[in-house]
């Protein structure tokens, strides 16, 4: 409640970060199964004396390079920078959490890079033993730098009875870790095989090198989809209850987590009869079939694994609302909400209503039934005002993601207000209502005004009595 | 006027002060060495490539062909005063930033377009011996201008963090229903425009010692008339990113900051420090100015080079005392309580002291090869 919200219309703020985050993951995950992928292969074409294939390698490592190191740490910054406009309360909290973690990560980033540059461009002059050395380098701090990440998204699902205040390795060793980790570490090898077999149906014309990049790449590839398919299934296993209910409950979810069983499946049978078994079948369309397949799972994956988490950004931490669930910290939590005001316990929400409605002050504070005395118009105004503070993370208004207008159409405001006064106990994926009586009736006042008309044609509606 | 900062809602730090102000300092300086390269330098190769002597279009070649290894570095040090300042300032910096989302999340977007730019202009410098592409050509004229306008949201980002005065009305005016569109700028304030065009000058003359230093370490290949010009150039970039560096700072100081910063900023070690911070180019001008006659000697080099590290580090240090005072009346970072999360701050500073030892070795290992003609070992 201390910080000004964002209203990006039609997306949501919050859905920024879901699409940065997705964009990402496919080139992170890369860049770690990727450096293993060179520095594993350029030492056996080192030791075999494959000038072909050294110079392929070579010819991946400026792809890589070029996707990487410019679009895949721009976006890992990108992602930094929109979870901080979309949720500094979550962010605030994870930095203070985390900062070490962070630093820690930043300092692998940093062997990453120039172990990266000094790998690609003192190509053929560094001397063999060392060349492998420095890509074996790049690779464990790239899978270090996962690990490290892992830690810090794990605990936003699910941390475990940590609490604030409890200390950073309590945080960091929270059930998710592990599962998280392998299921990521074999999304690395999965996702990085099937860049190289793009790559290389692209760009090879010689067919021996084609089948022989094939085959080496499809055990790790495989070893990957087992590791991310174990990983996933423990990733169920520890998540906590809630998040498991929204997973059953949301008919887009379990769409989306039949999708992923269907997708992986798939990818393991191509992979399997494919480049396994059938090393020849690498043309550019196989190997984008498998590439689009695969960013799929990984996308659709990604999705779920921010969707489950409702109402929490951080799992019994923080609300996606950017309020706390319990008395932690004080003044942000929904309690003391309750008690004196979602408008006044929020400073931007409390200098509105200064504002724009001085006469709803009793001296500095707003007095709560001073705001149902005031015109209609203006209630209405404080009801959006109250809306995009307390919905907007997970509601756009008219149209939009989740939007708040289809959710409600038809419903009359005794509907609204008696979803709004119970609003955990009607949808328990939803956070409680934090605010008093008086700003219930407000919202209401507003959602009752852009709820669209009931379809007609649809069966009638008994009489209802009106809330006042 | 709404106090827009909650001092009450302040919970701990999980490192101590000094630390926090320290690595905020430290990663600023790291930080500026590669963006003034690619903020001004950038700028200056496009023109000399263009317009420049042969010596112009060769120095132009050379600092975009390492262009892509700085923008990497730069963007990899800006992680840490990044982090450092979401430690302590979180308060000041989010809603700051919130106000003006989308120019802030705009910096992202950029920089994707401009570092490739950069690319396909470093490319073309290796691959095509007859002549740079119209299109590659662009590219770097591109990037030059999008490192521009992101300097100018960065700017106008880290303003707004220490003019809290402003909030309530950009927020007004960028709202609907409360919530801010994050459409503001912070141009009306003072402070702004000569902040962002004392990066400039800043970066005129870190751009200047970077010449002179790769002139003596790393133009092993080009020959003495090249080096001595690189020393004179060095030196007529620095006078002039100098009093570019001067001019801003006196509208900075003397017509852009409230009388009683000022007053903060005139009295006991922090006067110093101002004079310091305005006096610091003189070292490495003068440095310069002795050795403009003749090619760069590698100790002189050295020199230079520490010397503007020293600028760019009394001026991170200046901001940072800057943007404290700024903020004290909001936001007193300096007594916010601490609970130091020991074990993690020590694993980092081992692994910190590790890391530089791998990265030391690495690039050892570079330099050692670079002896090496490409092709003798491997590929």
């Amino acid at each position: 409640m201390h910080y000004p919200w964002w209203y990006v219309p039609y997306v949501t703020a919050p859905m920024l970060i879901a699409v940065i985050s997705v964009v990402h993951v496919l080139v992170s995950h890369y860049a770690v199964g990727g450096g293993l992928f060179l520095a594993v292969e350029t030492g056996k074409a080192y030791r075999s004396g494959d000038r072909e294939y050294l110079a392929y390698l070579k010819r991946h490592g400026r792809f890589f390079i070029l996707l990487t190191v410019v679009f895949g740490a721009i976006t890992g910054v990108g992602i930094w920078w929109t979870i901080g406009l979309a949720s500094p309360l979550a962010t605030e909290v994870l930095i203070r959490t985390f900062v070490f973690g962070w630093a820690i990560e930043w300092v692998f980033f940093f062997v990453e890079i120039t172990a990266a540059f000094v790998f690609y461009y003192y190509w053929g002059r560094l001397a063999e033993k060392t060349h492998v050395a420095i890509g074996w380098i790049y690779a464990m701090a790239a899978w270090i730098s996962l690990v490290l990440i892992t830690g810090i998204t794990a605990f936003m699902l699910n941390p475990g009875d940590w609490r604030p205040g409890d200390s950073f390795w309590k945080a960091f060793l929270n059930p998710q870790f592990i599962p998280q980790t392998i299921a990521r570490t074999g999304g690395a090898l999965l996702l990085s095989s099937l860049y190289v077999y793009l790559h290389a149906s692209l760009t090879i014309r010689d067919g021996r090198l084609r089948d022989l990049i094939e085959q080496r790449s499809a055990r790790p590839a495989l070893l990957g989809a087992a590791l991310v398919t174990a990983g996933g299934l423990s990733w169920y296993g520890f998540l906590p209850e809630l998040a498991q209910a929204v997973l059953v409950r949301a008919a887009a979810l379990n769409v989306f987590m039949g999708l992923i069983f269907a997708l992986t499946a798939a990818v393991f049978v191509l992979l399997y009869l494919g480049p396994y078994r059938n090393p020849g079948w690498l043309s550019p369309g196989f190997a984008l079939a498998l590439f689009l397949f695969g960013i799929a799972v990984f996308s659709i994956g990604e999705f779920v694994r921010e969707a489950v988490r409702k109402p929490y950004i951080i799992y019994n931490v923080v609300l996606g609302n950017q309020v706390l669930p319990g008395d932690v910290f004080g003044s942000e939590a929904v309690p003391g909400l309750q008690k004196t005001g979602y408008l006044e316990g929020g400073i931007w929400t409390r200098e509105y209503v200064k504002q724009h409605y001085p006469g709803a002050l009793d001296g500095d504070r707003i007095d709560e039934k001073r705001l149902l005395a005031l015109p209609h118009s203006d209630r209405i105004a404080l009801g959006e005002v109250l809306f995009q503070y307390h919905c907007n993370d997970c509601h756009a208004i008219h149209q939009g993601y989740s939007a708040v207008g289809p959710l409600i159409r038809g419903r009359s405001p005794a509907m609204i207000r008696a979803v709004i006064d119970d609003l955990h106990g009607a949808h328990f994926f939803m956070p409680p209502w934090a605010g008093t009586p008086e700003e219930a009736e407000l919202i209401t006042n507003y959602l009752a005004e852009i709820a669209p008309p009931r379809p007609e044609g649809m069966f009638p509606l008994p009489a209802v009595q009106e809330a006042p | 006027m709404m106090p827009p900062i909650d001092p009450h809602g302040l919970s701990a730090m999980p490192a101590p002060y000094w630390f926090v102000q320290f690595f905020k300092a430290l990663g600023f300086t790291l930080h500026m060495v590669p963006m003034n390269l690619w903020y001004a330098g950038l700028l200056l190769a496009m023109v000399l490539h263009l317009c420049g002597s042969e010596h112009g279009r060769r120095f132009s070649g050379r600092l975009m062909t390492q262009m892509p290894v700085l923008v990497a570095l730069g963007i990899n040090f800006g992680i840490v005063p990044l982090l450092f300042v979401q430690v302590a300032y979180y308060k000041a910096f989010y809603s700051a930033t919130i106000l003006t989302a989308w120019f802030w999340l705009a910096i992202v977007g950029l920089l994707i377009p401009a570092y490739y730019g950069v690319y396909a202009y470093a490319l073309g410098l290796r691959n095509e011996q007859a002549g740079l592409a119209s299109w590659r050509k662009a590219a770097g004229w591109g990037a030059a201008m999008l490192f521009i306008l992101i300097g100018f949201l960065f700017a106008n980002g880290w303003s707004l963090m220490t003019n809290v005065g402003a909030w309530s009305r950009l927020w007004e005016n960028h709202s609907v229903g409360g919530a801010t569109l994050g459409t503001a700028l912070n141009v009306a304030d003072r402070t702004f425009w000569p902040r962002w065009l004392l990066m400039f000058g800043l970066a005129l003359m870190t751009t200047a010692a970077w010449l002179v230093v790769d002139a003596a370490w790393f133009a092993r290949k080009e020959n003495e008339t090249y080096r001595q010009w690189a020393s004179s150039f060095a030196w007529k970039l620095h006078t002039a990113g100098a009093i570019w560096f001067a001019a801003a700072g006196s509208w900075y100081v003397f017509g852009a900051w409230q009388a009683g910063l000022r007053a903060s900023m005139s009295t006991g070690w922090l006067h110093v420090l101002m004079i310091a911070t305005a006096l610091a180019p003189g070292l490495p001008w003068i440095l310069m100015a002795l050795g403009r006659k003749q090619a760069p000697r590698r100790a002189t080099a050295l020199g230079i080079a520490l010397a503007q590290l020293g600028v760019l580090a009394v001026n991170a240090t200046s901001r940072q005392v800057v943007q404290n005072l700024e903020l004290k009346a909001y936001l007193d970072v300096a007594a916010i309580r601490e609970e130091v999360q020991v074990s993690p701050l020590i694993l980092f500073l081992a692994v910190f002291v590790a890391g530089l030892g791998v990265i030391g070795w690495v690039i050892a290992q570079a330099v050692k090869a670079s002896a090496t003609e490409p092709g003798q070992s491997g590929v």
